[in-house]
């Protein structure tokens, strides 16, 4: 038996919000851990930030094919 | 020329020992482990600290409140063991919710480390979610330990 959280359970969420802020803390975590100027920070982060998004989506639509 | 020489093996020797690698507290591992971005703060990197431990927070809360459950040891399963590890990253988090989840009494019950909560609903719409939150926040704490040993060691600024 699992422990139900001091919010309860949620019956209701967005999955593009949740998508987009893994996204950006990801990429915000991995910019500030590999670079170490403001510049190539904010590259990465951009870089990393679109990947994860517009990858995901890509591969939502390829998913729709199949069952 | 033997003097020159002389002279060019002292150079090469006191660069090799320059990057000789520095030895790395094991208690500042064990800080940088158990207080997501306090590794950084000790080591001065002010800025890159607050960020990783808002990260961490941010990604440790957020698998929370969608009811997420943290990984626990359990028996004949190996592979909890690895998932329970990853979850481990989030120090000092990880406890804390395992102490809500199980109480002081269920975390250390007759068959510790089996037979814990990890938290969660299983039922939640964000479950998987918040699973998978929790345990990046684990995972990017465990890569913040090993910059904090890099940065320690000299191999990084």
């Amino acid at each position: 038996m699992s422990t139900i959280s001091p919010v309860g359970t949620r019956t209701e969420m967005d999955h593009f919000v949740l998508l987009m802020w893994h996204a950006f803390l990801v990429a915000v975590f991995f910019a500030f851990l590999w670079r170490s100027d403001a510049r190539g920070r904010k590259i990465l982060f951009a870089k990393t930030f679109v990947m994860m998004a517009v990858g995901a989506f890509l591969l939502g639509w390829l998913m729709y094919p199949f069952p | 020329m033997t003097a020159d020489k002389a002279q060019r093996a002292a150079a090469r020797s006191k660069t090799e020992a320059d990057e000789e690698p520095r030895p790395v507290a094991k208690g500042l591992l064990f800080l940088a482990w158990l207080v997501p971005g306090l590794g950084h703060w000790l080591l001065g990197k002010r800025v890159r600290a607050c960020v990783f431990a808002a990260v961490v927070f941010a990604a440790f809360v957020t698998g929370v409140l969608l009811d997420g459950e943290l990984a626990v040891p359990q028996q004949n399963s190996p592979l909890s063991w690895f998932f329970a590890f990853g979850c481990l990253g989030n120090g000092v988090l990880y406890l804390l919710r395992l102490l809500w989840a199980n109480g002081l009494d269920g975390l250390f019950n007759a068959s510790f480390p089996y037979g814990l909560q990890g938290g969660g609903d299983p039922v939640a719409a964000g479950f998987f979610y918040g699973k998978t939150f929790l345990y990046t926040a684990g995972l990017m704490n465990l890569l913040v330990v090993l910059d904090v040993h890099d940065i320690a060691r000299g191999d990084k600024n």
